[in-house]
């Protein structure tokens, strides 16, 4: 594993990580990487994500 | 029928027999009890079986019967759910290590509705752990693996994989399962049987242990079309406790199956581009098979084309799993992942390592991948398309099991949240086919119908395993 792979998992908690994690955890950065290349951008700032927020109907919020 | 097992009825003709009289639930309980002592040590469809807890329901619902006060067509029929189900008393596990011990004290919205109209709880069915997986490493799991009941060397398909055995095995009248990538449909085709994934937000999740939430879809696994309309029309409907629940009428599902298909416009998915490489030669033939049966019954098809490779769908809903899982499961993740097993792990980690711009940019997409196949639902009144490009794969033949979860054409529902059914086309080498219908947003009554008018025609329903 890479030294900042590793600086990175300790900073966010994984600090006991065995050499086959290790290795594991580099496999998947790299696999995460290329995933996520995958994934267009949008070309208009203002093409928001799928909604995962969203107010309750009024009927709704007005129940007690 | 009058000669079929009783672990065979289906759950309208066992409705039928109960509400005249003529098939008692306590009988009915202890029928299928029967049958999974008798072949659940080969398909291991179950985690846990609540023999006493069933005996006691069907005496309950035998006497109201008795008493004249029938709940409805669920009354006194057995049913089983997916260990990711909360059941207040009895442990859910979801076939991970991290759960052993945890017994809830609250029970899923599905499962209470269920109960409220009289159908029987027999137990909790086999999973991948905590819905996770390809099929390919469960060796490290708790529990044995379910196996599929037309073929005991053979996959389920997953995650809700005892659901599926279940089903097809009579060791369930009919389940509940999950489907955050095609999780109901993928089981639903490898053991044949009817699985539907409603829209999102038409069935509760309160009391399911999430997966995904956005992605997450919680349904029934069915012998037929008829009997998920059945089931349906009790789990559907608006749930304060699930902040996703739609405030949607439920329609008698059941009411819309006689209509037929005569004057429908069934669009027809067939050119998937370089995706369609994969789908198995068998698979499409049926798939064919199936869109002229409809034909035949007065429905005109039209050639239609998703917006999208399903690898853009595949490619979002991946990366959008990933997020939202190791956000459900970061602490046992940080403090406790010797206890997952490598599939689990491994997303986990890949949860671990995403960027917060990578998740968002996937559900900018989503956005625009669900208006643009909203665009081509809106062309017809459902949609005709493969779902399981492959029979189910030997479990001594791990390399080829993963395409069996990968190469589909499921996740796309769940990424745009319409309804979609898989439902059994056929046999090949005694091994269950299956194809798709999918429609609009709020309109299972359309896909069950259009799954209905299939079955009635064909001959499919008629076979069943014996494990």
């Amino acid at each position: 594993m890479t030294g900042s792979l590793d600086a990175f998992a300790r900073r966010y908690g994984l600090a006991d990580l065995t050499p086959a994690e290790q290795a594991l955890l580099s496999r998947m950065a790299d696999r995460v990487l290329a995933q996520a290349a995958t994934i267009p951008r949008m070309a208009s700032k203002s093409d928001e994500p799928a909604p995962l927020f969203r107010l309750p109907s009024p009927s709704r919020a007005a129940r007690p | 029928m009058s000669g079929t097992p009783l672990h065979h009825l289906t759950v309208a003709e066992a409705g039928r027999r109960i509400a005249a009289g003529a098939l008692s639930p306590v009988a009915l309980v202890d029928a299928f009890l029967a049958r999974i002592d008798a072949v659940d040590p080969r398909i291991h469809s179950y985690i846990t079986v609540t023999a006493d807890r069933a005996r006691a329901a069907a005496r309950t619902a035998e006497s109201e019967l008795a008493a004249g006060r029938r709940r409805g067509p669920l009354h006194g029929i057995p049913f089983a759910v997916k260990d990711n189900y909360h059941v207040a008393g009895v442990p859910t596990t979801a076939a991970s290590r991290l759960m052993l011990d945890h017994v809830p004290d609250v029970t899923a919205t599905a499962v209470a509705r269920l109960e409220q109209a009289g159908a029987i709880l027999l137990g909790k069915l086999n999973t991948w752990e905590l819905g996770t997986g390809s099929g390919m490493v469960t060796d490290d799991l708790p529990f044995p693996i379910a196996r599929n009941p037309w073929d005991t060397d053979r996959l389920t398909g997953g995650s809700s994989t005892g659901p599926g055995a279940g089903v097809a095995a009579g060791t369930a009248m009919f389940a509940l399962g999950s489907d955050t990538g095609g999780s109901i449909r993928l089981p639903a085709a490898a053991c044949g049987v009817a699985g539907l994934k409603p829209t999102y937000g038409r069935v509760s999740r309160a009391g399911c242990l999430p997966n995904c939430w956005s992605l997450d879809h919680n349904g029934p696994l069915t012998w037929t079309a008829e009997d998920a309309a059945l089931v349906l029309r009790v789990i559907a409907g608006e749930d304060p406790a699930d902040p996703a629940s739609a405030d949607a009428a439920v329609p008698d599902y059941g009411a819309h199956l006689p209509v037929g298909v005569a004057g429908l416009v069934l669009g027809v998915v067939r050119d998937f581009g370089a995706d369609g490489a994969a789908l198995d030669p068998r698979q499409a033939l049926a798939f064919e098979a199936m869109a002229a049966v409809l034909r035949d019954q007065g429905a005109t098809l039209r050639e239609v084309r998703l917006p999208a490779g399903l690898t853009a769908y595949r490619h979002a809903s991946r990366v959008i799993n990933w997020g939202e899982s190791f956000s459900i499961h970061e602490r046992d993740f940080l403090e406790r992942r010797h206890l997952m097993g490598e599939s689990l792990r491994e997303k986990m980690m890949c949860g671990f390592l995403l960027r917060a711009a990578d998740f968002i940019a996937a559900q900018r997409q989503r956005r625009h991948l669900a208006e643009a196949t909203d665009a081509v639902m809106q062309s017809c009144d459902a949609l005709l398309l493969p779902g399981a490009f492959h029979v189910a794969p030997r479990l001594d033949e791990p390399d080829t099991i993963p395409a069996y979860t990968l190469d589909n054409a499921c996740s796309v529902f769940n990424l745009t949240g319409h309804p979609a059914i898989s439902v059994c086309t056929g046999f090949v080498d005694e091994l269950p086919l299956s194809a798709q219908v999918a429609g609009r947003w709020f309109d299972e009554a359309m896909v069950l119908r259009v799954a209905h008018a299939y079955e009635r025609a064909t001959p499919w329903r008629d076979r069943r395993p014996e494990p």
